[in-house]
């Protein structure tokens, strides 16, 4: 029984922990805490479901919700973000900017869907179950497994093997030197909400698929989780968004089983706090505007 | 008016001596110069001073009061004043709202005389002004009484800096380059304001580079290279010092 | 006009009402320290002061006073470990705060409703004792503005280095803000129990949150008219016309963005600036004009 929902935990976790990377990955590299990130993985969502209901196969709406959601996020971008890019208070106004983004998305979400919930077409994905070693486990669940780890393993990739990805390094270490060494910081940026984007995009869909059921609030949710998992993993920090993640999908599973829900809620953001009280950097973060002005 | 101490103080940083076995007077009405190569510590000095950094060994006193270990704000509260290296301004503050920032250390109000007292803290506030504006006269800068610091020239900003430090009425001043990028008359117009303040008593600790503006003023001089103090004296007797030349300009 | 007032007091009490969050979000931003607690200390005050008047019957007075308390002692405890946070974390770590008043009230059904929240509160408050209050509030939030504390407040805010060197301690101020946070925030949330019969969790979330900021990034955080201004805008935008009650959220987003990226000081704020400004390039020409005036005499 706990191996079940173990397992259950690490299926969710998985998805949290992708919903996560694009989260991670702007705060790392532009410095922005983009709470916009929930609107878009819910359009991702959106558009992946309007794709799946208009016919499409399943791939091809998946391509679309990822392509769709990064293009979204770089006009997010492009409208709440690019002139603050230059402005003394840039932490501050980025966030309350990604705030009123998201409630904009948010907003034509509710006004396309009517409030109303979507469920995926039963035939986007043929759902069979099979045992292995005493656990059920469905296709669908093998299916986010290996498409978040392809992914997971495509980023890496990109960041540390090409040369794009080095210059996202550079700009995430420090963005005016690497301008000096003659980096684009705007290419970079762009590069980075694209894959944020795409990243929320595809999360977006599986979450819908996984729970069966997408709405304009589901962004809100994975936000505030996504929020506990940054900062525990660590701001900026890929392995801590996955590990992160991950541990979050299990124990949300098992709470959920043991313990009222709310007494869940009350637990997981009481880590939170303590986490950012005592280890603001959380496992692996690299950011240390956390510390005031402290004496050394 | 007390004199400053330091008493064989060191400060480690990792595996980095930056000072060692630093002992040093600042006494009273007079100006004392510190001078050394980049990296010497001398901004150390002055942090460990006003308790930005932690001592690692060694004492400092105020008069008789040890403010070694003291949180950074209360050595400041017992009248240890400083300019900064790399200007610090409020920029978007108003040059007066600036200065009047620096009487903090004087006001009787609390906040429950803030909000009770209304007529009190009106009062308090409206001679703080006024005082600021004296200090604005003093240094020739009325006209920029409602401008915004960030706005002004460096050099009329670093009269805003040292404006504020005063308006704390301080017992001892520690500038750290407060003349640096100036050029000779703007520097030697803020060296007679020094004179003056030593004059009414305030023990001056002088950090430079302008070699000429150092012996001029002071009449006490420090050397420090490396983290150590390797001259002290008179101007002229550390100006021909073979250390002091051999640390600046290095041995053949 | 009475007939109006009457007609339209359940608006005029819920902009009193914001007007009281506003407060008590901006003085925490004042001070520089980066907190949303202020709903949370709302729902609490909020349940206190129901519980307290309908499950015992106590007063107004005593309902409030509690509330406004056990805001303070909350804000007091908060600023403890975020004394040493900044900015952003500052902003997750009350947020987490917020979501745990949250999920705590709707977890204790028995004494809290739950989900469902009270209903049946009595309304102890009235239209124009709420303005007092709010009066009350204004003249506390200016008159402190005014002293050395609001002067320290903005040291602190705008350069942390130089307060200290000018003998402010950052955490005595920090945590001044917070207790004052949580005083009118929990004074105020108490109020809102007495005044609209029925609390829920939802009135203290996320949603909340956001739209208090909005308060303060439309109007401005730097003057006491600032959060008022700020408050009558978007208190009013859904009553002034029908279609942006529709497209409401779409439209304040909108707003946000718009109001952060071009007027960062916020409307009123940003009014001031530019009057101060004209003035110094006026000074500025009259001085010059004088100096002229000499030299070609």
């Amino acid at each position: 029984m706990i191996a079940q929902q173990i397992l259950n935990g690490i299926i969710s976790g998985a998805v949290y922990a992708l919903f996560s990377l694009g989260f991670t990955l702007i705060f790392g590299v532009n410095k922005i805490l983009n709470l916009a990130h929930g609107g878009i993985f819910m359009a991702g969502a959106f558009i992946g479901f309007y794709a799946a209901a208009s016919g499409l196969p399943f791939w091809a709406a998946c391509l679309l919700a990822m392509v769709g959601a990064g293009i979204l996020a770089n006009l997010v971008d492009l409208f709440a973000f690019r002139r603050l890019r230059t402005s003394k208070h840039g932490e501050f106004g980025t966030m309350i900017a990604s705030i009123g983004a998201n409630m904009v998305l948010i907003s034509i979400a509710q006004q396309l869907s009517n409030t109303q919930d979507f469920r995926f077409p039963f035939d986007t994905i043929p759902i069979s179950f099979f045992r292995v070693a005493g656990l059920r486990l469905s296709t669908l669940q093998v299916a986010i497994v290996i498409l978040v780890g392809v992914l997971l393993i495509l980023l890496v990739l990109y960041l540390y093997k090409t040369s794009f990805g080095r210059q996202v390094r550079a700009v995430a270490g420090n963005d005016r030197a690497s301008m000096l060494l003659g980096v684009n910081p705007d290419k970079v940026y762009f590069q980075t909400f694209f894959i944020s984007g795409a990243l929320a995009g595809i999360a977006g869909v599986l979450i819908g698929l996984l729970f069966n059921s997408i709405n304009f609030l589901m962004g809100d949710t994975y936000l505030l989780r996504g929020f506990v998992i940054v900062i525990l993993g660590g701001l900026g920090s890929i392995p801590g968004a996955v590990i992160a993640g991950l541990c979050l999908g299990v124990f949300q599973s098992l709470a959920t089983s043991y313990l009222p829900s709310d007494l869940t809620e009350v637990i997981i953001y009481s880590l939170l706090f303590v986490g950012l009280v005592f280890r603001p950097n959380g496992l692996f973060g690299m950011d240390t505007s956390a510390i005031g002005a402290v004496r050394r | 008016m007390p004199s400053l101490v330091l008493d064989r103080v060191s400060k480690r940083f990792g595996g980095i001596d930056a000072v060692s076995n630093v002992s040093i007077e600042i006494p009273e009405s007079c100006i004392t110069g510190l001078i050394g190569p980049n990296g010497a510590g001398k901004t150390t000095v002055v942090n460990l001073i006003t308790g930005m950094h932690n001592l690692t060994s060694g004492q400092i006193l105020l008069g008789d009061i040890d403010i070694g270990r003291a949180p950074a704000h209360e050595t400041a509260r017992s009248g240890v004043s400083r300019t900064f290296q790399n200007i610090r301004l409020l920029a978007e503050a108003s040059v007066l709202d600036n200065v009047v920032a620096g009487f903090h250390r004087l006001e009787s109000s609390s906040l429950i005389s803030g909000i009770f007292g209304f007529a009190t803290s009106l009062r308090e506030s409206r001679t703080f002004r006024e005082r600021g504006r004296e200090l604005l006269a003093r240094f020739k800068m009325e006209r920029f009484v409602d401008h915004p610091a960030g706005c002004l020239s460096y050099g009329h900003q670093r009269r805003v800096e040292m404006m504020r430090a005063l308006a704390m009425e301080p017992k001892i001043l520690l500038l750290d380059e407060p003349v640096a990028g100036m050029n000779d008359v703007e520097a030697y117009e803020l060296g007679d304001i020094f004179c003056e303040l030593a004059l009414s008593g305030i023990g001056l600790l002088l950090i430079e580079h302008n070699i000429r503006f150092v012996t001029k003023l002071c009449e006490h001089v420090h050397v420090l290279d490396a983290g150590k103090i390797i001259s002290s004296g008179s101007p002229a007797h550390v100006m021909h010092d073979p250390a002091v030349v051999a640390a600046y300009l290095g041995t053949a | 006009m009475m007939d109006f007032l009457r007609d339209y007091h359940p608006l005029f009490d819920f902009f009193l009402l914001n007007v009281g969050f506003a407060f008590s979000q901006q003085i925490v931003l004042r001070a520089g320290v980066f907190s949303v607690a202020t709903v949370g200390f709302a729902g609490l005050g909020a349940y206190c002061s129901a519980i307290m008047v309908k499950n015992y019957g106590f007063g107004e007075i005593p309902a409030l006073l509690c509330s406004m308390a056990l805001g303070m002692v909350v804000g007091f405890l908060l600023s403890l470990p975020l004394a040493r946070v900044r900015g952003v974390y500052q902003a997750i770590a009350t947020l987490a705060f917020v979501q745990i008043v949250v999920a705590l009230v709707r977890h204790f059904e028995g004494l809290t409703g739950g989900a469902l929240g009270i209903d049946r509160i009595p309304r102890l408050i009235d239209t124009w004792q709420l303005l007092a209050i709010v009066g009350v509030v204004v003249y506390i939030i200016y008159a402190i503005g005014k002293s050395g504390v609001g002067r320290a407040f903005d040291t602190v805010r705008q350069d942390e280095t130089v307060g200290i060197a000018l003998g402010i301690s950052i955490r005595r101020y920090h945590t001044l803000a917070f207790v004052l946070s949580g005083a009118i925030g929990g004074l105020f949330g108490g109020m809102q129990a007495l005044t609209v019969y029925v609390i829920e969790p939802g009135l203290y979330g996320f949603n909340s949150m956001v739209t208090i900021l909005t308060f303060i990034v439309v109007g401005g955080r730097g003057s006491v008219l600032g959060p008022i201004i700020g408050t009558a805008v978007i208190v009013a935008l859904p009553e002034i016309s029908r279609p942006l009650a529709e497209y409401r959220q779409m439209v304040l987003g909108a707003l946000i963005v718009v109001m952060i990226n071009y007027l960062p000081n916020g409307l009123y704020d940003s009014l001031i600036l530019l009057v101060r400004q004209r003035r110094a390039v006026r000074l500025d020409k009259q001085a010059k004009e004088k100096v002229n005036a000499v030299a070609c005499a």
